[in-house]
């Protein structure tokens, strides 16, 4: 009977130049099932214990689910390798197409070790595996390399994931170009790939992905769809995609301004929806498979950047890149995350390192570089630092690219109070002070700092209820058993892997529906959430593995020890005791200990302790 | 009938995609489908390219096993996959790019506006494709 999976799993030696075809065990699809879930055991199993991020022997693994490449809507694909930038583990996702064509190659999975001798692209068409020489594309920004690699296969239809100049240079946050407009930003999984002397992997695949049981997966794929049309914040996305989160952060006063010095931010409106629809969108594109279409595509017309094509600024880039620099002009910030893109840097964190460094200066802690205006608000400097940080042109540039936390040790004085990160990667566009669940989601992520692993701040902010009881956010009460169940429902639906976007109208049950019926083995809801417990609780002894202190649970000084100055925050601020009562608390309904360490109890339940472990047997 | 693709509302989704070759091939792969979708300028232009069922139809003139006929009912341009040698010139001299190799059976395959219910219409969830009618001979 035929499934979703393909079966095999390729794994490219680069430094041997061999490849192998394995096939994937069983008991990692019923243990693990895809995605996230394939990235938590493989690394763990994979990566010689304490390898360095950019040591050859460390995996750069790329995986769809086994909904991806279906008809199920809205279906991603991951990488997974160890973070640069933070020394843990690392998933970024992506959405386009470049997933899917791993499934339609033949794979569930590339795992990529080792490093060439000269800088090399990937070449996959279904079983026909090519190391090619690069040479020519090293050095060229991501996009560029995509085009001349098509061209050079004089195949536009091969999709490719690319590294930039950034990468090549392994800055910590460099990005995974993912074809246009999508990137797997957080984290340095770039930097790895640069690390590889990888340039680019191109695939094109001529298999087909069959489920078992397709009248059912119509079924279930039909509700999904009426699930999606019936979500009034699916028809948002629709409408705007996250640009208008903005204003509805922006008046919730968690929207980061001057480096999170404010909570608000007085020209919020030309960064959301209101000021992108204006200046430059024209019209929707959509990822493949996905009937929402979030992304609003357009160019910026005239001015002094007129003709750069663009996606929509989403939420993340518009807040760091905008508000969180003083920066209001849209087409501006429209500029500067184009740069992060083609350069290949993470537009978050690249953010986050520019609005420390305007703030360093604005204390007196750097002195601005001959001719830069360093303050908050000016474009130029923010250009200036991106340029130094991705081609690692300027002596400030360098600095930064290392990410905040080892730049304000670099520094020294009083600037970690300003370092705005959690676990080395920078906080995202969500000022947490006055919303306690979101501080705690932060605080307890897998990759650290992140918003993409349960984000209870609009239920919060709204008083909006969660399981039945409408929610405080100055209460540290239930917060603990909201945000685990948040990051089990996030992890368990990411071994799919789903659009997070996609999860404010789908189902559990329907994933469910959708997972049983492409894989011929009868899940239900509670299968996904323990599932992501397993995840959670995998990642986390790899974490401690590799080296994570327990005490790094905690967020960035700031949000404790300076009050929001103004806006509908005003005065709100972390206290030691309120985060300790949550992580306390988090810790024991985890199956913990108070060190933040899961019991050997928790992992029996889990069958972690008993799993057979994958190996490569080359 | 024919199918109309609008560009200007096409978002690159291939949801129609997904439809045809689920019906074409049993299984799952945009490369597999019966139209395509070709995308430009970073995919700020998608245009959505289906069959033609042209009235001088290049597919039927070079089959030399006379396998393609119309459909006298929709007005489709139809493959006989029993009269099909798999020989590929209906595709060599398809000037939309539309006719596929089947990956199973190995014989050639071509829009046939599903018998009149068109899957990809269906699936399109903006109006990107949609069923049109043309007076004269093939109505
Ligand atoms: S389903 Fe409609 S919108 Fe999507 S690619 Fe096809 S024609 Fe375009």
């Amino acid at each position: 009977m035929p499934n979703a999976y393909q079966g095999t799993l390729l794994h490219i030696d680069l430094s041997g130049q061999e490849v192998q075809h394995l096939p994937v065990p069983q008991w990692l699809r019923e243990t693990f099932v895809g995605g996230k879930g394939f990235g938590a055991k493989l690394l763990y199993d994979l990566l010689p214990a304490g390898t360095a991020p950019l040591d050859p022997a460390t995996p750069l693994m790329f995986f769809p689910g086994p909904l991806t490449g279906t008809k199920a809507p809205s279906i991603r694909a991951c990488a997974v390798t160890k973070s640069p930038l933070t020394g843990l583990f690392l998933d970024s996702y992506f959405g386009g197409e470049f997933g899917q064509e791993i499934k339609y190659a033949g794979y569930d999975g590339l795992i990529i070790t080792g490093r060439a001798p000269q800088p090399v692209y990937l070449y996959i068409a279904d079983t026909t595996v090519e190391i090619r020489p690069a040479a020519s594309l090293w050095g060229q920004d991501a996009l560029e390399a995509n085009a001349n690699i098509k061209r050079e296969c004089e195949d536009p239809s091969l999709k490719i994931v690319t590294i930039g100049q950034a990468g090549e240079k392994r800055v910590p946050f460099a990005l995974l170009s993912c074809e246009f407009n999508r990137q797997a930003g957080r984290g340095g999984a770039g930097a790895v790939m640069g690390a590889k002397n990888l340039k680019a992997v191109a695939v094109r695949g001529e298999q087909l992905v069959k489920v078992a049981d397709p009248e059912g997966f119509t079924k279930a794929v039909a509700q999904a769809h009426t699930e999606l049309e019936g979500s009034d914040d699916i028809q948002v996305l629709r409408q705007t995609g996250t640009a208008s989160a903005v204003e509805f952060a922006n008046e919730a006063g968690l929207f980061p301004a001057n480096n999170f010095q404010d909570s608000s931010f007085a020209k919020a409106d030309r960064l959301g929806d209101k000021g992108q629809s204006k200046h430059l969108w024209l019209g929707n594109i959509a990822c493949l498979g996905c009937p929402i279409y979030c992304s609003k595509i357009g160019a910026i017309r005239h001015g002094k950047y007129a003709g750069t094509i663009s996606d929509t600024v989403e939420y993340e880039s518009a807040g760091l890149l905008g508000a969180n620099l003083g920066i209001s002009d849209i087409r501006a910030v429209t500029h500067l995350t184009r740069l992060c893109d083609v350069f290949g840097l993470d537009s978050m964190s690249a953010g986050g390192a520019i609005g420390f460094a305007m703030e360093a200066a604005e204390k007196g802690i750097i002195d601005a570089p001959d001719g830069i205006d360093l303050t908050f608000g000016n474009v130029e400097a923010a250009e200036y630092l991106i340029r130094g940080m991705a081609l690692q042109e300027n002596e400030l540039g360098r600095l930064l690219s290392q990410g905040v936390r080892r730049a304000a040790v670099a520094l020294g004085g009083d600037s970690e109070a300003f370092a705005q990160h959690t676990k080395g990667l920078e906080t995202p566009a969500w000022g947490p002070r006055g919303a306690l669940g979101t501080g705690l989601a932060f605080m307890t992520a897998d990759r650290g700092g992140c918003h993409q692993r349960g984000l209870p701040a609009p239920i919060e902010i709204t008083h909006d209820e969660y399981n039945g009881k409408p929610v405080d956010p100055r209460a540290t009460e239930g917060k603990a058993a909201m945000v685990m169940e948040m990051q089990d429902f996030s992890a368990g639906t990411d071994a799919l892997v789903k659009c997070d976007f996609a999860t404010a109208g789908i189902a559990i049950e329907t994933y469910a529906a959708m997972l049983s019926t492409a894989t011929g083995v009868e899940r239900d809801a509670s299968f996904l959430t323990d599932l992501g417990a397993r995840i959670w609780n995998q990642i986390r002894l790899f974490n401690l593995r590799e080296g994570l202190d327990p005490s790094d649970d905690r967020l960035p000084k700031r949000f404790f020890r300076d009050p929001v100055p103004s806006g509908p925050q005003q005065g709100q601020h972390f206290t030691t005791e309120q985060t300790a009562a949550m992580l306390e608390e988090y810790y024991a309904l985890r199956g913990w200990d108070a060190s933040g360490v899961p019991t050997s109890t928790t992992l029996d339940t889990l069958s972690l302790g008993t799993l057979p472990r994958f190996v490569l047997n080359s | 009938m024919h199918i109309r693709a609008n560009f200007d509302r096409c978002t690159g989704c291939r949801l129609c995609q997904f439809a045809c070759a689920e019906r074409a091939c049993s299984g799952y792969n945009p490369r597999h489908s019966l139209l395509r979708i070709q995308n430009s300028t970073e995919h700020l232009y998608n245009f959505p390219i289906v069959c033609n069922h042209c009235l001088n139809a290049y597919c039927q003139n070079v089959c030399p096993a006379r396998a393609i006929s119309r459909d006298e009912q929709t007005g489709a341009v139809v493959i006989d996959e029993n009269r099909c040698i798999s020989c590929g010139l209906c595709a060599q001299y398809c000037p939309l790019g539309v006719i596929i190799r089947h990956p199973e059976s190995d014989k050639y395959a071509k829009c046939d506006l599903c018998g009149g219910h068109p899957l990809c219409v269906q699936a399109c969830p903006t109006g990107a494709l949609e069923i049109a009618y043309t007076g004269g001979d093939h109505a």
